[in-house]
């Protein structure tokens, strides 16, 4: 294996190790929410910087990358892509630790269980945390044909997410819960929805490196991209 | 406009480029790239004959500069290459004055109106942005120069006969970092009023330089395209893995 | 000290000593002839011709001969060596006939100088009717130089860089004009060099002129090329081995033979002095 190849897969392992973390840290965020569990909440707050300097240390190495190895093609693909992954990553893990102080802070929190169910809290946790770690699958095995699964989950995401809305309406309109806990909990079903939105900018990084199609702002971006041809070896 | 249908071409029983088409339009900068004995010089060659000169070749095909096949019987190859100006790897001033080497080759095309030679000469030296360094020593020889200033006295030569189309045989890779970058400003400027291919080793360099792209590998042309389309997400595998240093 | 050393220095010794053993037979040469001719040397032994049975008086004639015979020769060989060289070099490719034409020239190279002298009696002298004349022993003079012109001129040439060829050609300077107008002032220096090299080997030469030129003795000076010269060589045989009195004409022979060796030093350094000078006016 050629040399510069390996610094590639030094760096690909370092987002790889960032991102088992922000998948623990959501992980451990939707434990607390849903547990109302101080403690867990409290560990996720003292992880975020960790994170943070995380994605500074993949910044620099893929900066240091790029000035030392000039890459090109899929080379430069994943560059690009691991530091936009990791920005992303970052965000999550941001998100993560909004939900960790908002259990924190509201520590009486979120009792209505029946009311939970109706958000559909935990699917939305779950359905989040399998894009993102199937995005992490997508990478580590440079498949893209998860893209799609992924992609439509956050069509799931989006869709509890508007119905929260209507739900956290007319429970304060009944007064089922206090107004000012009801906005909290909509900010905090907004968070995940944003996670979600970030996950599909994760996939659409990763399709961008392995098949070299931008997938952004195209309409047809739930079907795999064709990969690359192949021509006869001489 | 220069265009190539189903080139085939031998050296004596070396099949050294296969079935080539291309097209490159007036006015561009194409790169040729492709590890060493892949055919991109050979096939930058055909366009101003220089592989007559070497005996037992054969070559097939059609090789049309602005619709003209110029392997016509019809076509004068002394006059071709009048309108196809060609720079070389290693700079190679003729051991004559600065004025002469540039004169050069007006002067063996029977000019003779030493006004006019002047007057070539210094709008030649301005094209390869070497006369405000050079214009008052013009009667030294041109061996006191630099190699990056020999090289641009090299593609001042090539400019005075007024071609349409500059080869350029990878025409930094003798010299420093600072006279490279010098020589690759001028290929943009040239872009303007010259059609140019250039053959390189440096893959970076037909990065900065070049509008097109091709890759050679074996004696095929294996991708042709935009330069940005092939350093960010080239079609083809061996494409990919000869830009990236994966190559063999 | 280790015995790699000693060994190093014992060989390095050997090579030295030989050395310097080519440099003392050079300078034993030169100094025998000094001292043994250069009595004679005096303003009227370069002036006068020779007198007396050729037992005094001077050499003047056969200096005056040499210099005839080395324009002549050059006549002949220069234009013919030349353009032959530059044709096997520059146009005739790698085929065949050039490969024939260059072992050819190799093996005239290795015909004994007097074989030419026979080939040139009997083709000029007699066939052609040129009599023993200057006519007849420049032309078998510049036929002994010719492979030794073609040669150089061909190494001259062949030291030009084909970027040189190839950078003209690319102007669209035809073949021609490439040679006429960049191969040939650049190998100039070159090809100055080997011609006066040439000249230098053939003023030497007895036996090409002896049949075909060379007068015993002939105390005038030549009035056409079909007259018969004396030659510095030739003469210095005659009163070295079948002169009237060979005792008194000893010094004689040798102080003919420093004028000739003086002729080729200064045929020779003059040519290194042009070398240097045309190389530096194209550097």
């Amino acid at each position: 294996m050629k040399h510069t190849e390996k610094e590639l897969i030094t760096l690909k392992e370092g987002v790889s190790e960032m991102w088992r973390l922000v998948l623990s840290q959501l992980e451990k965020a939707k434990q607390a929410f849903l547990n109302n569990d101080v403690e867990l909440a409290r560990e996720v707050a003292s992880r975020e910087k960790r994170v943070d300097s995380f994605e500074l240390k993949i910044d620099s190495d893929c900066e240091n990358y790029i000035a030392l190895y000039n890459p090109v093609a899929v080379d430069l693909r994943l560059v690009l892509s691991l530091i936009k992954i990791s920005i992303t990553l970052e965000r999550i893990a941001d998100f993560a630790d909004g939900i960790a102080k908002y259990v924190i802070d509201e520590s009486a929190g979120f009792d209505n269980r029946d009311l939970r169910d109706d958000l559909q809290v935990e699917t939305i946790f779950d359905t989040v945390i399998e894009m993102l770690s199937d995005s992490y699958v997508a990478l580590d095995s440079e498949n893209t044909r998860l893209s799609g699964k992924i992609l439509a989950k956050d069509e799931t995401v989006d869709e509890i997410y508007r119905n929260a809305i209507k739900i956290l309406a007319e429970a304060i309109r009944e007064k089922k819960i206090d107004p000012e806990n009801g906005i909290k909990t909509m900010l905090v079903m907004r968070k995940i929805e944003r996670i979600g939105d970030h996950c599909s900018n994760i996939v659409e990084e990763i399709v961008f490196y392995i098949d070299a199609k931008v997938l952004k702002h195209s309409k047809n971006r739930t079907s795999p991209p064709a990969p690359p041809e192949k021509t006869k070896k001489n | 406009m220069l265009e190539t249908k189903n080139i085939d071409f031998y050296y004596g029983g070396f099949h050294a480029l296969k079935n080539i088409g291309m097209k490159m339009e007036d006015h561009t900068v194409t790169a040729f790239i492709g590890p060493s004995g892949c055919g991109k010089s050979t096939f930058l060659r055909l366009f101003n004959r220089m592989n007559d000169l070497i005996p037992d070749t054969r070559l097939t095909g059609e090789c049309l500069i602005d619709g003209e096949d110029i392997y016509h019987k019809s076509v004068d190859v002394t006059s071709l290459r009048k309108r196809v100006g060609m720079v070389f790897q290693k700079p190679n001033p003729f051991p004559k004055s600065l004025f002469e080497n540039v004169a050069y080759g007006l002067r063996v095309a029977g000019t003779t109106d030493s006004r006019f030679i002047a007057q070539r000469v210094e709008e030649s030296l301005k094209g390869a942005a070497l006369w405000d360094e050079v214009k008052d020593k013009l009667k030294k020889s041109a061996f006191e120069l630099s190699g990056g200033q020999q090289q641009r006295l090299c593609i001042a030569r090539a400019l005075a006969i007024a071609p349409s189309v500059i080869l350029m045989d990878e025409p930094a890779s003798a010299l420093d970092p600072i006279s490279t970058s010098k020589i690759e400003d001028l290929i943009h400027i040239l872009k303007k009023d010259y059609t140019i291919v250039i053959v390189t080793h440096n893959m970076q360099q037909a990065a900065r330089v070049s509008d097109k792209t091709g890759f050679f590998m074996l004696g095929e042309l294996i991708e042709y395209n935009d330069t940005k389309k092939i350093f960010m997400s080239p079609e083809k595998e061996e494409t990919q893995n000869y830009i990236t240093g994966r190559f063999g | 000290m280790n015995s790699h050393l000693l060994k190093q220095n014992i060989a390095f010794a050997i090579f030295r000593i030989l050395g310097l053993m080519v440099v003392s037979i050079l300078f034993w040469i030169l100094g025998f002839i000094i001292y043994q001719g250069a009595g004679v040397i005096s303003w009227e032994f370069l002036t006068s011709a020779p007198s007396n049975g050729m037992t005094s008086g001077g050499i003047f004639p056969a200096i005056v001969g040499t210099l005839y015979l080395i324009v002549g020769s050059s006549v002949v060989a220069f234009p013919v060596g030349i353009l032959s060289a530059i044709y096997t070099s520059e146009y005739a490719g790698n085929g065949n006939i050039v490969k024939f034409i260059r072992i050819m020239t190799n093996n005239l190279a290795g015909i004994p100088s007097i074989v030419f002298g026979l080939f040139g009696m009997s083709l000029f002298v007699n066939t052609l009717g040129f009599g023993d004349s200057i006519l007849a022993g420049s032309l078998t003079l510049g036929m002994l130089a010719l492979p030794l012109v073609i040669r150089t001129t061909e190494e001259a040439l062949k030291a030009i860089p084909d970027t040189f060829r190839t950078g003209s050609l690319a102007l669209g300077a035809s073949k021609l004009q490439t040679v006429h107008r960049i191969i040939l002032p650049m190998a100039f220096p070159n090809i100055i060099t080997g011609l006066i090299l040439s000249i230098g080997r053939i003023s030497g030469e007895t036996a090409p002129i002896l049949f075909t030129v060379a007068a015993y003795f002939l105390p005038q000076l030549p009035h056409s090329i079909y007259d018969q010269v004396m030659a510095l060589p030739y003469h210095l045989y005659v009163i070295a081995v079948s002169g009237t009195d060979l005792e008194a004409t000893r010094p004689m022979a040798y102080g003919t033979a420093l004028v000739l060796i003086v002729i080729v030093l200064i045929i020779n350094i003059s040519a290194s002095y042009l070398r240097k000078k045309l190389q530096k006016r194209h550097a």
